[in-house]
């Protein structure tokens, strides 16, 4: 997630401009780094925001490091709880969710933004999101 | 503009620029020292065939692989580890140093569940804090009780206790870095004492410990003396390099802080201020923008080869800033998200010697073409007494470059670095350098100091990783 503000769209634009009218380039055309969205209904959105692991160790893990983007569906995110986006990726297997838990996936940072956890504690995170909390 | 989202922009559009994509090559693999080459992260797996979790700070710079990781639950089971896990033992917080603090091949410790205001004491104006609690979370409970930071860093994602361990700070004339908040500290020391310290209760093992890059043991809570909770007016603008260089000295002494960042191949400075106010709430906003991203991204690709032009295109550009200002409760004005990762050095230098550093830093880049376009950040930081303090016993000016994590740090830092040596800098300990352990020392009046209260709690090293010894050992 990038942030700005006005001022720096200011700039944008102001250099925008001047590159256009000294290079005749046209801008913007590679633009395409949106994440896709599973279009989640409202529905879905507010059971996301709501949802927490039942054990208050995970919750508090959760809370620290994959809400913000998971019970959003920020960047690309699978929605927490949202069986029917996890479902096609929980059968690939966890293990590949964990390798791409370790190694950053789309929008994710590598070891999801948690460097101290453990594979335990990144296995119950991925089952707690995909609805499959033990 | 946010200065923050000015540099996430920014790097967003070298992110996508796919130019000078950093080079792996072989490093001496002992994280030895403070900026070394970088190692590609290797698939490892363990006896039974299964990967293996690897730690990696959040630049993707440094990565180890720990036998074992510990999350001990209270200071009883905390004292028991560091007796008998297996060392290096060493705590994370959220991995944001850049020098190799971290890396273990033995126990990884996280303090996630010493977090939150356990006490406060309105008389006082003190809360005490666990030490793993995040800077972003003491803001909202500590103005729940009518308290404030006086000063707070520009990120918010570290821990208390790592960015108390690395002397982590924001910006003002007379506001110390973060450490220079502290009451008192409990201490688990690595030779398992529990120890409580103040200024006036072991006042040694205090100063000692304030700035110890987890290198006694690990501290469990820290009591902050805090001021009335305030709202914030932040302002940002731009100004001609040369007249806010020179005129910052002053300047700084009128803004509870500011600071300012210095744009490469343009001759203007963003400049952010900020003053206590009455005025009414208006909250900063934020606005993911990626048109902005690739217009940043636009500059450097397109007119990097032609630095004239750049200058032009970079100065038309600002020229036509307007003032921006915001304001807002203390805690919802000092932070301001990074989204993009990158690698930084920082060097705190004598506060009259920043002008003539930054001018050689500026020229350093633009006289060499050199292709960095991250803005280059300048801060003011009070004098403390922690006796690894970097701003210990001197008024300081910052001066921290950065550079995008998929581009190389060896072709940009050690470029500027030599310049810092000639006014003593002394570097965050979180961020890159290559300074020894006999530099440190005697840049340090108290590093003997120091390292006898090291040798006293942890006469095992258990503590010590392979860059640690190479400071300590």
């Amino acid at each position: 997630m990038l942030t700005t503000d006005k001022n720096t769209i200011h700039i944008a634009k102001n250099v925008k401009v001047l590159l256009v009218f000294l290079l005749g380039l046209t801008l913007l055309a590679s633009v395409g780094c949106h994440g896709r969205s599973a279009n989640y209904s409202e529905e879905e959105k507010q059971r996301a925001a709501s949802l927490m692991p039942s054990d208050p160790e995970l919750a508090a893990l959760y809370n620290q490091t994959c809400k913000s983007c998971h019970a959003a569906a920020l960047g690309g995110a699978p929605l927490t709880g949202s069986e029917r986006v996890w479902r096609p990726r929980m059968t690939k297997g966890e293990d590949v969710l964990l390798n791409h838990t370790i190694d950053g996936y789309g929008g994710m940072p590598p070891l999801g933004a948690c460097t101290d956890c453990g594979e335990e504690e990144f296995i119950a995170l991925i089952r707690f999101m995909a609805g499959v909390e033990q | 503009m946010q200065r923050r989202d000015f540099i996430s922009l920014a790097l967003g559009g070298a992110a996508v620029a796919g130019s000078g994509a950093m080079v792996s090559c072989s490093g001496d693999g002992e994280h030895g020292s403070g900026l070394q080459a970088f190692r590609s992260l290797e698939t490892v797996y363990d006896a039974n065939g299964k990967r293996k979790i690897p730690w990696q700070n959040w630049s993707g710079y440094l990565h180890s692989y720990p036998d074992k990781r510990i999350t001990p639950s209270d200071e009883a089971e905390l004292a028991q580890i560091l007796q008998s896990a297996a060392s290096p033992i060493r705590p994370a917080g959220a991995s944001h140093s850049f020098t190799p603090l971290v890396p273990t091949d033995g126990s990884l410790l996280s303090l996630r569940k010493f977090s939150g205001m356990s006490s406060y004491d309105p008389k006082a104006m003190t809360a005490t804090f666990g030490a793993g609690t995040r800077i972003g979370s003491v803001g909202a409970p500590l103005d729940a009780v009518g308290q404030a930071l006086p000063n707070m860093p520009d990120i918010d994602e570290q821990t208390l206790a790592g960015a108390m361990a690395t002397a982590t700070h924001g910006s003002g004339h007379s506001l110390p870095a973060l450490h220079g908040q502290v009451e008192s500290l409990r201490l688990v020391a690595a030779n398992g004492e529990v120890i409580d310290c103040s200024n006036t209760r072991n006042s040694e093992v205090f100063n000692a410990a304030l700035v110890s890059m987890g290198s006694l043991g690990v501290v469990t809570q820290y009591t902050l003396k805090n001021m009335a909770s305030y709202k914030l007016k932040r302002k940002t603008w731009i100004a001609p390099f040369d007249e806010f260089v020179d005129g910052f000295a002053d300047m700084v002494k009128q803004y509870h802080s500011l600071e300012f960042y210095y744009i490469p191949y343009c001759d203007y400075v963003l400049a952010v201020g900020m003053t206590m106010t009455d005025d009414p709430v208006s909250p900063r906003t934020e606005d993911g923008d990626n048109d902005a991203v690739m217009e940043l991204k636009l500059l450097r690709d397109t007119l990097g080869w032609w630095p004239g032009l750049r200058r032009w295109v970079a100065n038309r550009a600002v020229k036509s800033e307007t003032l921006q200002e915001n304001v807002d409760t203390w805690y919802k004005i000092y932070p301001s998200e990074r989204a993009v990762r990158f690698n930084e050095m920082e060097y705190h230098l004598p506060r009259e010697a920043m002008a003539e550093a930054l001018r050689r830093v500026r020229q350093t880049i633009e006289g060499n073409n050199l292709p960095i376009f991250f803005p280059v950040e300048v801060r003011a930081v009070a004098q403390d007494d922690a006796w690894l303090s970097p701003f210990y016993q001197r008024e300081s000016c910052s001066i921290a470059a950065h550079r995008i994590f998929s581009e190389d740090p060896m072709d940009y830092f050690p470029l500027i670095e030599p310049i810092y040596q000639d006014y003593e800098g002394r570097p965050h300990w979180a961020k890159m350098n290559t300074m020894t352990k006999e530099t440190f020392a005697a840049r340090y009046p108290r590093w003997q100091d120091f390292s006898q209260v090291r040798a006293q709690l942890d006469p095992q090293g258990k503590m010590l990783n392979p860059y640690l010894k190479s400071l300590f050992l």
